[in-house]
């Protein structure tokens, strides 16, 4: 764990409190406020009972008072499922300093996978590429938390390009009931259709937070020498003086990250810039707070 | 066009350092990992066409330059041929007017062929140009010096007399318009030589200049072959008493004109005239001087009909011999003509031996001496004479013109009088005379028979002029005979008398060679041959007497008053003759020859040294090596400008 998940951020997260924005189902009791009413510690208020109510759910005190039947209503603490996909595609694996994307993104999903750890919560994870390629049931405890940064830490090697929409059609039919859902990927899927899942998602009920894992070299591009630059992704190579195309790069670029942030919020998702000289509290910070 | 250092080209073969560099940053690029490459790509592909065009323009740039850098390093120039009117400079031009450039050829002489050449040079001449003519015939001379306005170069050159009978000086010339040039502020400055570079020219030996001045020749004319001159001129006199004078002429040049003659002139007169016979390549002509003509005057010879340089067609010759005209001014005279003064001394002239130099002896009382009487002799002898304070004037314009003066001492010599009146003119001055104890001799170095002289009296000499000689002394070393030079004649003193008053030198038999020795030292004459536009030593005009100078033309020139003239107008080739009050002065006239060297007429050609080539019809093309490497190394920085502003538009 202790590869992926610096101590010291794990103690700087560990006094925030994840709340879904919307409740969910859960059969563990949490701090997610549920909407089905039902036997719990914290009453809500009684109403009129109404055919199709669940008999069992009568207040038979109330009737014997009022000699109405009632429902008594309580509020439920859920069980959060949290699913985290991370794509470990080749373009993952680069960087221009020391941190690769990859691990910058296995950092920022740890972390959220020991929050949610913390307060009860199941989590999974998947790791995919063109297609999925590993998947962890949701489970909560030390334990399942302790095995899923593991495999954050070697999430395995893979060369093959990056397709978001076969990961995330995957997770539409592998998830149950609705939850937290977190994808951290470059998304240099460029496709139309790489980020229609994520309506899909929403639609089952899920909570989607894209988190967009760039190097600033991907959007700086920084580099002064005429190169031959050689993709990851099995891409021909292209030889060009980077300087004189660096402001059209930059804009085809800041293009890309408004597209991604519309299609992600269009759908509604969120959507959050991850750069790798970003530390990865402040991208946690910035996505918490703004729910 | 041409390379001052050729070998540099080599360098050119730098032109594949920048085609190589360019195919060597694409193939040894440094690679480079991107994931975005697709967005990189897409934007590549939008400005392919745009690159490409901006690398190959790149590309030329940098091999325009180090093309440009190389060419730069090997130093070229191009050549340019400019006429001299291309551009503002400092122009002298040596116009040769000596006597063999009034060649006449299709009825123009060289000169006015040198003139047009000259004029057609100075109306090309850019503004602002500055141009000097120096004419170089004897003595160079300056016609115009530095002069800006060009349109009167152009008049002066068209004043030139068309014929010259100047011997040539183009040396001097060439170095009068060098010192010119030198003190021009162009720097463009050009020396342009026009002659004929005929023989006499002796251009080979100028000094030329070098340096930053550049030479261009121009010869004019080509060679004549058909050209007489008169050369030399025996003077033969009859003897047996006939005043009969013939002249035997040689005449020079081509013997192929038959129809020659020589033609005998005097006082414009025609009076005699011969043919040419040709022997052995040279010509012969004999013609007789007419008996009314005095045997001292100057008769002139022409050739006829004239040829390509009529100048040399003309001859002055001096018929004087070589007898010496004395006057004996007599200052004792006596009845008794063989007590006179000057007895002993005609009597020793009479006797003079004929193959030497004869004497006409003219003897005059002093009072009867004139102006008139003095101007025809050669020597004037004063004899024990009271001085006159008149004379002062006569006798010095006499002796200032050529004449000589002798004076001796008796007793009607006055020391002071002759102090005070005549003052420089004298070698000595003398002091009291006096009757000597014991007899003194004489002693000259160049009469030791004088030694047998005894003098009983004498009016000692005390030399007062610097330049004095003393040709006689007593046996005590005080001088007896002093003599000097006073302007073109000579005086001299004697310390004794020339009777037996005195002394019994007169009775010497070494008395006729002394008198012969001094009167022929006394009447040294000016030369009766000059060089045209020398100078001769004439006698002013004065009061009473008219002098004047009748040219080979016929023209008369009037002598202004003075001593002594310096006469220059001599540039006629013939006989001058002198007037006073009208009469022939035979004494005083002379010739003035064509220059020998000047008759030769064959074409010559420009000395060998290093110069501008030049051409005919006024167009002496220079030749101008004008370097650019300048403008290549200015063309070489806006190429590298327009590099830099090349990159930095690609990359933005």
């Amino acid at each position: 764990m202790n590869q992926v998940l610096d101590p010291e951020l794990a103690r700087r997260l560990a006094g925030l409190t994840l709340r879904a924005k919307r409740t969910v189902d859960g059969l563990l009791a949490g701090m997610h406020r549920s909407p089905h009413r039902g036997a719990s510690a914290m009453f809500k208020e009684h109403r009129a009972y109404r055919p199709g109510d669940d008999p069992r759910l009568i207040d038979w005190r109330a009737y014997a008072r009022s000699d109405r039947y009632s429902i008594k209503h309580f509020e439920h603490e859920t069980q959060l499922r949290g699913t985290l996909a991370l794509d470990i595609s080749g373009s993952m694996r680069w960087t221009s300093g020391t941190v690769t994307k990859l691990e910058h993104a296995a950092t920022l999903l740890a972390a959220l996978a020991y929050v949610l750890t913390r307060q009860g919560d199941a989590v999974s994870l998947i790791t995919f590429d063109d297609a999925v390629r590993e998947r962890l049931p949701a489970r909560s405890g030390p334990a399942h938390l302790e095995y899923l940064l593991r495999k954050l830490s070697a999430p395995g090697e893979s060369a093959a390009p990056t397709r978001i929409q076969p990961a995330l059609d995957a997770l539409i039919e592998h998830s149950g009931r609705r939850g937290l859902v977190v994808i951290a990927s470059d998304l240099l899927d460029t496709s139309e259709a790489a980020l229609t899942p994520v309506a899909r998602l929403q639609a089952h009920g899920n909570q989607v937070l894209v988190l967009h894992v760039l190097d600033p070299a991907e959007i700086e591009l920084p580099y002064k020498q005429p190169m031959r630059f050689d993709g990851l992704e099995g891409e021909a190579s292209l030889e060009v003086d980077p300087a004189a195309l660096r402001r059209e790069y930059q804009d085809a670029m800041e293009e890309f990250l408004t597209d991604s942030r519309r299609r992600v919020v269009g759908a509604g998702g969120r959507y959050q810039l991850a750069k790798t000289d970003t530390p990865a509290e402040h991208t946690l910070l910035q996505l918490l707070r703004s729910r | 066009m041409g390379f001052a250092l050729p070998w540099a080209l080599v360098g050119l073969v730098a032109v594949g350092v920048p085609l190589v560099a360019h195919l060597m940053r694409r193939h040894k690029l440094p690679r480079q990992t991107l994931p975005t490459i697709a967005f990189l790509r897409r934007v590549y592909a939008s400005r392919t066409a745009r690159f490409r065009i901006v690398d190959l323009l790149l590309l030329a740039l940098r091999i325009a330059l180090v093309v440009l850098l190389v060419l730069a390093a090997a130093r070229p120039y191009r050549v340019v041929s400019s006429t001299l009117g291309d551009r503002q400079q400092a122009l002298a031009i040596v116009l040769d007017d000596s006597m063999s450039m009034s060649a006449i050829r299709g009825g123009s002489t060289r000169i006015e062929r040198a003139v047009a050449l000259a004029r057609s040079h100075v109306a090309k001449l850019a503004p602002g140009s500055e141009v000097s003519v120096v004419l170089a015939g004897k003595p160079a001379r300056l016609r115009a010096r530095q002069q800006r306005e060009l349109d009167t170069i152009a008049e002066a050159l068209a004043d030139l007399d068309p014929s010259s009978s100047r011997a040539g000086d183009l040396c001097g010339a060439v170095s009068l318009a060098t010192e010119v040039l030198q003190e021009s502020d162009l720097n463009d400055r050009r020396l342009l030589v026009l002659s004929d570079f005929a023989p006499g020219t002796r251009a080979a030996e100028c000094e030329w200049p070098r340096g930053d001045l550049s030479l261009a020749f121009e010869p004019i004319g080509a060679a004549e072959r058909d050209n007489l001159r008169i050369g030399r001129v025996d003077v033969s006199r009859e003897q047996g008493g006939s005043t009969e004078v013939t002249l035997d002429v040689t005449v020079e040049g081509a013997p192929a004109q038959d129809k020659a003659r020589v033609v005998l002139r005097h006082k414009g007169q025609e009076s005699d005239q011969a043919g040419v016979e040709w022997v052995d390549g040279q010509g012969r002509a004999t013609v007789t001087v007419p008996s009314d003509v005095s045997p001292n005057s100057v008769v002139e010879l022409r050739l006829r009909p004239d040829d390509a340089l009529p100048e040399d067609n003309v001859k002055g010759v001096p018929l004087r011999s070589e007898t010496i005209h004395v006057l004996l001014v007599d200052g004792d005279p006596h009845p008794d003509p063989r007590k006179r003064e000057t007895t002993f001394i005609r009597h020793a002239l009479e006797v003079a031996p004929q193959a030497a130099r004869s004497f006409a002896v003219e003897v005059l009382d002093a009072q009867d001496l004139s102006e008139t009487a003095i101007m025809r002799a050669d020597v004037v002898v004063l004899a024990n004479a009271s001085l006159d304070t008149g004379w002062s004037a006569l006798l010095r314009r006499f002796v200032s013109a050529g004449g000589g003066l002798w004076i001796t001492a008796g007793d009607r010599v006055e020391a002071r009088a002759y102090a005070g009146v005549l003052g420089d003119l004298l070698p000595a001055r003398y002091t009291a005379t006096r009757n000597e104890e014991r007899s003194l001799s004489l002693a000259s170095d160049t009469l030791p028979e004088l030694e047998q002289a005894s003098v009983r009296r004498r009016t000692p000499l005390e030399v007062t002029s610097l330049n004095a000689n003393v040709l006689a002394r007593f046996n005590d070393g005080s001088p007896a005979l002093v003599e000097h030079r006073y302007r073109s004649g000579r005086v001299a003193l004697l310390a004794t008398t020339v009777d037996d008053a005195w002394t019994d030198l007169p009775y010497q038999p070494a008395f006729p060679a002394f008198v012969y020795s001094v009167l022929e030292r006394l009447a040294a004459r000016s030369p009766d041959r000059i060089e045209p536009f020398g100078s001769v030593i004439l006698p002013g005009s004065t009061d009473t007497q008219r002098m004047q100078v009748v040219l080979p033309s016929g023209s008369t020139v009037d002598l202004p008053e003075g001593d002594r003239i310096t006469f220059r107008r001599t540039g006629e080739v013939g006989a001058y003759r002198v007037l006073i009050n009208g009469i022939e002065g035979e004494r005083f006239s002379f010739v003035v020859d064509a220059p020998a060297e000047e008759s030769d007429l064959e074409a010559g050609e420009p000395p060998e040294i290093e110069s501008e080539p030049a051409t005919g019809a006024g167009q002496a093309e220079l030749q101008d090596e004008r370097p650019i490497a300048p403008w290549l190394l200015l063309a070489a920085a806006f190429l590298l400008l327009l590099e830099v502003w090349m990159r930095q538009t690609r990359r933005s």
